[in-house]
């Protein structure tokens, strides 16, 4: 598995993150987020199967809020565990993302 | 062929007996003058059929009947009386005491032959159910023996820990019997509790043989920490490449983190769970998402998992069909409802009483399934973290990648499944993964390759970053990087404390890079590599004008 998405309530995507989130995901991880219907509020990234990462994953974390900056969206990382947790705490991504 | 004890006084009626049953085709015959005489060659040459004298001096033939009978103790052995007596008190006798027929002197050829043949038929098809009933006796004591054994091996892979003891409360059937369902529970890594209940498809060994390598799989998945989903994908292909197509396994696979309030669930088919709050209230019920493990192919399976949230207090109940599918004469089915009806009934109803009262409702009548319930009241879980197994002998890792390996999209995978295979390392496999990649990839990309971050500054320019990066890495003809992962370091050391540290080393011999190039802004996309791994060791060395890091990380 790399990545898999799926809508929940209508107005949240959900970007489910496999067990390596590196730079081999650059390409399916953008395709997870292109022609975002209008009425998505809310992308929540599941991280609750990753259990490696590397620094292209808060690239590509990152570069999906590049793209999508000109829609309001409220941008969560849901279900981290612990390392993972402390890799996004280390590079602060809570300034940017809301981290559960 | 068939062998006759003739047993008369006269020696002129063996004689024309034994000729007789020449001609007929019985030419191995056995004779003797009296009954002690016909026991003793009885036991000795074990005749099929017996042919007897009534009067004899000594012992008579009524006598000697049941005894001669008696030596073939397992089989039918025909005895046939030779009589020239005709009243029928006497022929009454014979059959009395043991005799199957009678042959009249004078004797007739023809009929003694056709007498002969019937009862022959009749020795035959004793012989052939003693021989039958023997290699039942020896089927079923291999039956017996086989159980014997897979119940030895049973009892020792499915051991149940302590874990389940202390923090779960669970009903399942004794273990002595076969059974189709499996409860598995083992520690994580990282404090929490990983869960597997399941359900094999019909009863008894055939059911339950799957559980052994599902169990031993599932405890070294385990202990490495692997994601539930990971779990489920790889039990599903060991079941799908085991099982015959009509067997199958039910399961749901939990993982609770340490603190008890989260909880990861792949579910196949299992009835639905229910997760109650403290004051008897739903929170959650859990329905299966997905098929049974052993039916879809890799490539059909489908491993997503829920998660979900529960608070200090919450019960988590979790149980398979044995115990919903209860008829009742006037109610129908228990199903799910009936059992959450009585979960949330009181505060605490245990497990075995969820079974007791199964049982009152199909009439007291036991379960025709097998049955297993389990409960978890959450709360975190406090058991020493197995942190280090520690590692017993120094040890060096050591890679020489050239171009053609550094090509391999698989690299760091492959480096992985190596380095994890150390014992010791598993707690710490993210942190080395990170740093591995790191290392790698700057060796790779700005080593080799003389890529720019810089590039990555805009949305379409990271895109185009790793665009170019598989461009040039596809040409890439010369190039070497040396890996080194060693415990404990080698040399060097700022920090006082050398003892648990691992030394991870990578070296090109590309252009170089320097490390202020790497340097980007919080929001930039790029240039967090070198700053992420600084965070997580100890130390990190450039040297050698950047071809060369050096990262310390504590074990």
């Amino acid at each position: 598995m790399t990545i898999n998405t799926q809508v929940s309530n209508d107005t949240t995507l959900v970007i489910l993150v496999g067990e390596k989130f590196d730079f081999v995901l650059v390409d399916s991880f953008r395709r997870a987020y292109e022609d975002l219907p209008a009425e998505i509020r809310q992308i929540d990234v599941d991280l609750s199967a990753t259990q490696y990462m590397d620094s292209s994953a808060l690239g590509m974390l990152l570069n999906m809020q590049k793209v999508l900056a000109g829609r309001q969206l409220v941008y969560r990382i849901i279900n981290c565990r612990p390392q993972i947790a402390r890799i996004l705490e280390i590079s602060r991504f809570n300034k940017k993302f809301d981290i559960e | 062929m068939l062998k006759v004890l003739i047993v008369d006084d006269e020696e002129i009626n063996r004689i024309m007996l034994a000729e007789m049953l020449r001609e007929a085709g019985y030419a191995d015959c056995i004779e003797a003058e009296n009954g002690i005489k016909a026991i003793e060659k009885a036991r000795e040459y074990k005749p099929d059929i017996v042919l007897l004298d009534v009067i004899m001096p000594g012992m008579s033939g009524i006598e000697a009947a049941p005894l001669l009978k008696a030596t073939s103790p397992e089989c039918h052995m025909p005895v046939l009386f030779i009589t020239s007596l005709d009243d029928e008190e006497s022929l009454v006798r014979c059959l009395e005491c043991g005799g199957d027929d009678f042959i009249s002197k004078p004797f007739e050829k023809v009929i003694l032959k056709a007498k002969l043949a019937a009862h022959a038929r009749s020795r035959r098809q004793s012989l052939e159910i003693k021989d039958k009933n023997r290699s039942l006796t020896y089927f079923q004591q291999e039956v017996e023996r086989n159980h014997r054994i897979v119940e030895h091996i049973f009892d020792n892979a499915l051991t149940h820990n302590s874990v389940e003891k202390s923090y779960f409360d669970l009903y399942s059937q004794p273990t002595t019997q076969f059974n189709g369902d499996l409860f598995l529970c083992e520690k994580s890594p990282s404090g929490g509790v990983y869960l597997f209940v399941g359900d094999f498809t019909s009863h008894g060994l055939a059911s339950a043989i799957g559980a052994i390598p599902v169990a031993q799989s599932f405890s070294s998945m385990t202990k490495r920490g692997l994601a539930v989903e990971e779990i489920a994908y790889r039990l599903n292909a060991l079941l799908y490449s085991l099982l015959p197509v009509d067997m199958f396994c039910v399961a749901a696979i939990i993982e609770f983190t340490q603190k008890g309030d989260q909880f990861t669930v792949w579910s196949g088919g299992l009835p639905r769970m229910a997760l109650k709050t403290s004051d008897n209230s739903l929170r959650h019920t859990i329905d299966a998402q997905h098929m049974p493990l052993g039916i879809l192919s890799n490539d059909e399976f489908e491993q997503t998992c829920q998660v979900f949230h529960a608070q200090a207090g919450d019960t988590l109940l979790m149980y398979t069909d044995g115990l919903m599918e209860c008829q009742h004469p006037i109610h129908g089915l228990l199903g799910e409802e009936g059992i959450e009806a009585w979960f949330l009934a009181e505060a605490s109803v245990s497990s075995d009483t969820l079974v007791k009262k199964a049982t009152e409702y199909r009439g007291g009548l036991p379960p025709d399934d097998d049955l297993t319930v389990v409960q978890f009241s959450c709360r975190p879980f406090e058991f020493e973290i197995a942190r280090n197994k520690r590692i017993e002998v120094p040890f060096t890792l050591s890679f020489h990648l050239r171009a053609g390996h550094i090509k391999q999209a698989k690299l760091i995978d492959h480096l992985m499944r190596i380095v994890n295979g150390v014992p010791g390392l598993a707690v710490i496999r993210s942190e080395i993964f990170t740093v591995l990649t790191e290392l790698t990839n700057n060796a790779i990309e700005h080593g080799l390759l003389g890529m720019c971050s810089q590039m990555k500054a805009e949305p379409e320019g990271f895109i185009e970053y790793y665009e170019l990066r598989a461009e040039r890495l596809a040409k890439l003809t010369e190039g070497d990087i040396w890996i080194d992962i060693s415990y404990p370091v080698k040399q060097n050391v700022t920090n006082t404390g050398q003892q648990g540290l691992l030394e991870i080393a990578v070296r090109d011999n590309g252009p170089g890079f320097t490390e202020t190039t790497l340097k980007g802004a919080d929001d930039q996309a790029f240039g967090r590599g070198l700053a992420l791994v600084r965070e997580l060791s100890e130390q990190v060395d450039i040297t050698d004008g950047g071809n060369k890091t050096r990262v310390l990380l504590k074990v």
